[in-house]
């Protein structure tokens, strides 16, 4: 039978299996189980580096985007703005550090303004001239100058502000300072006075003094207090010079400020905030009013202040003589900014003013 | 008519005990050489590439030890999976042949067999080349292996009637070949 012959001819075929052969074949079982070994954690090593850079992502992004909701705040996240500089979408970004944190929109601001009132909080904010994002953390209040800056407690009578990117002036116990990105300052806080449901009470203190009010933002309410307090409301040093200046420029009403900026560089001109009253004087002048002859000397007084703000102020001081038509003036400042800051971030608008393009 | 069977996967050694633990050194003592001899028997190549694949079920073992009960059930575990490894890797050669040359494999390992035998075990496994792999497979496991149909059929994992009609459709052609007499 075929069958049969094919069962006997595969009992043939025997592979030899000496000893030697097995332990052949049994070390390379052994060693391509070490490697399988070895690629599986690689993988699972791989893998798990790559969640943990994925949920790292994904955190850092959800923080950004939408922080831990408080009961107080409901609305303090991406904050559209509803007047844009430029036209384009620009947004205020709060974002809570902790899950204590307590802020509360101040109100009249359209969401430019905030009262911090426990924990901390990161804010990253487009400049806007005409309308400044204020932070009012007791009596101290935060004002951008174009940032990313954070407010923190340290404790219930310390804050602490670290600015990370452009300049927050920071008004605290009367005075003036500004911080500069990378820096941080450290203030002792007072409480303001507060209703029963922690709002601010703009009525009841605006009859004592228009200080409070500008100090929390509340500008408008500050310069109808200084308006009907009269001239000898306002102390002649520089903090309180400043501060009803910015409660006249941001209640809407710029040329009321002129004459307390006005004030500080005639009677305060050594005073180390002389450089920013010139500059926000320069910028009033400018912006606010058309007068951009006036605005250059300004510019120009804030320029040989020196300071952080010089490049700014140079800047400006060529926006300035352009729009005054002094193209000769203009375009040899211009030429100063390029040789002085020559990857200055007003390069662009400098060379434009300046007729350099 | 049948062939008779060697029963190989029915009849366990006398000396194992069911429900015994297994460990990977003795399952691979007793066994490698079964399975090396299965391998060649259903590759028809030589020490290589049967070494190739005494490794990947061994190493394949040496994972799935906790599934395998204990070492009377390990022998019929081994054969499927030399099986379909050795499946797997013929219907690789087949493929690979449609787009290189063939290259010319080890002779079978044949030590007690007479030149004669040989002649014809070259020519049986030129044949088999030929055939289908599943049909292949389960012609070989069924008369070069000596295995009953319904082993062959678990180690195909078919069916009874699918395994009876692959070993017919493959014998039906080997006895074109050789002639039935």
């Amino acid at each position: 039978m075929r069958d049969q012959m094919w069962t006997s001819l595969g009992e043939k075929i025997e592979p030899v299996w000496a000893p030697e052969r097995e332990d052949a074949v049994r070390a390379a079982i052994a060693r391509r189980a070490t490697r399988r070994r070895a690629v599986v954690r690689t993988a699972i090593a791989v893998a798990s580096t790559g969640m943990i850079a994925v949920g790292g992502f994904a955190l850092v992004r959800w923080q950004s985007a939408g922080p831990v909701a408080a009961p107080s705040v409901s609305s303090a996240r991406a904050v559209p703005n509803p007047a844009p500089a430029g036209g384009a979408g620009e947004t205020v970004t709060v974002t809570r550090l902790s899950s204590d944190t307590v802020l509360a929109p101040l109100p009249d601001r359209n969401g430019r303004g905030f009262a911090l009132r426990a924990g901390g909080a990161r804010f990253s904010v487009p400049h806007d001239p005409d309308r400044p994002f204020v932070v009012a953390a007791g009596d101290v209040t935060i004002e951008d100058l174009g940032t990313t800056f954070t407010v923190r407690y340290l404790s219930a009578d310390r804050l602490k502000i670290a600015v990370e990117d452009g300049r927050v002036r920071v008004r605290a116990g009367g005075s003036d300072s500004e911080v500069p990105a990378g820096a941080t300052l450290e203030v002792p806080i007072s409480p303001v006075v507060e209703g029963p449901r922690g709002e601010p009470q703009p009525a009841a203190v605006a009859a004592s003094s228009w200080r409070p009010l500008a100090e929390r933002g509340q500008y408008e309410e500050a310069r109808r207090a200084l308006r009907k307090a009269g001239p000898s409301a306002v102390r002649d040093d520089t903090a309180d010079l400043l501060l009803a200046a910015d409660a006249a420029r941001l209640s809407g009403h710029p040329a009321e400020a002129v004459p307390y900026l006005e004030r500080v560089l005639r009677g305060h001109a050594r005073d180390p905030r002389a450089g920013l009253a010139a500059f926000t004087l320069g910028r009033v002048l400018l912006d606010e009013l058309g007068r951009p002859s006036e605005a250059v000397d300004a510019f120009a007084l804030a320029r040989s202040s020196g300071g952080p703000l010089a490049e700014d102020a140079l800047a400006r001081e060529v926006e300035a003589l352009s729009r005054a038509g002094d193209v000769t003036r203009s375009r040899e400042l211009a030429l100063l900014y390029r040789r002085l800051y020559p990857n200055g971030r007003r390069a662009k608008a400098v060379s434009r003013f300046g007729g350099l393009d | 008519m049948s062939p008779k069977p060697h029963l190989r996967l029915a009849s366990p050694a006398p000396d194992l005990v069911a429900g015994g633990p297994v460990e990977f050194n003795e399952l691979f003592a007793r066994y490698g050489q079964y399975v090396a001899r299965l391998a060649s028997r259903l590759l028809g190549s030589g020490d290589t590439e049967v070494d190739d694949v005494v490794q990947d079920v061994f190493l394949l073992a040496s994972r799935r030890l906790p599934a395998i009960v204990d070492m009377i059930q390990a022998r019929g575990w081994l054969a499927t999976v030399t099986t379909r490894l050795v499946a797997r890797r013929l219907r690789r050669r087949r493929f690979r042949s449609l787009f290189l040359a063939s290259p010319r494999g080890q002779e079978v390992p044949a030590p007690g067999a007479t030149p004669e035998q040989r002649a014809l075990l070259r020519r049986l496994y030129e044949v088999l080349e030929g055939l289908p792999t599943a049909e292949r497979v389960a012609w070989s496991l069924r008369y070069l292996e000596g295995e009953p149909l319904d082993i062959v059929a678990a180690a195909c994992g078919c069916s009874l009637a699918t395994a009876k009609r692959r070993v017919s459709a493959a014998k039906k052609t080997i006895d074109e070949v050789f002639g039935n007499a």
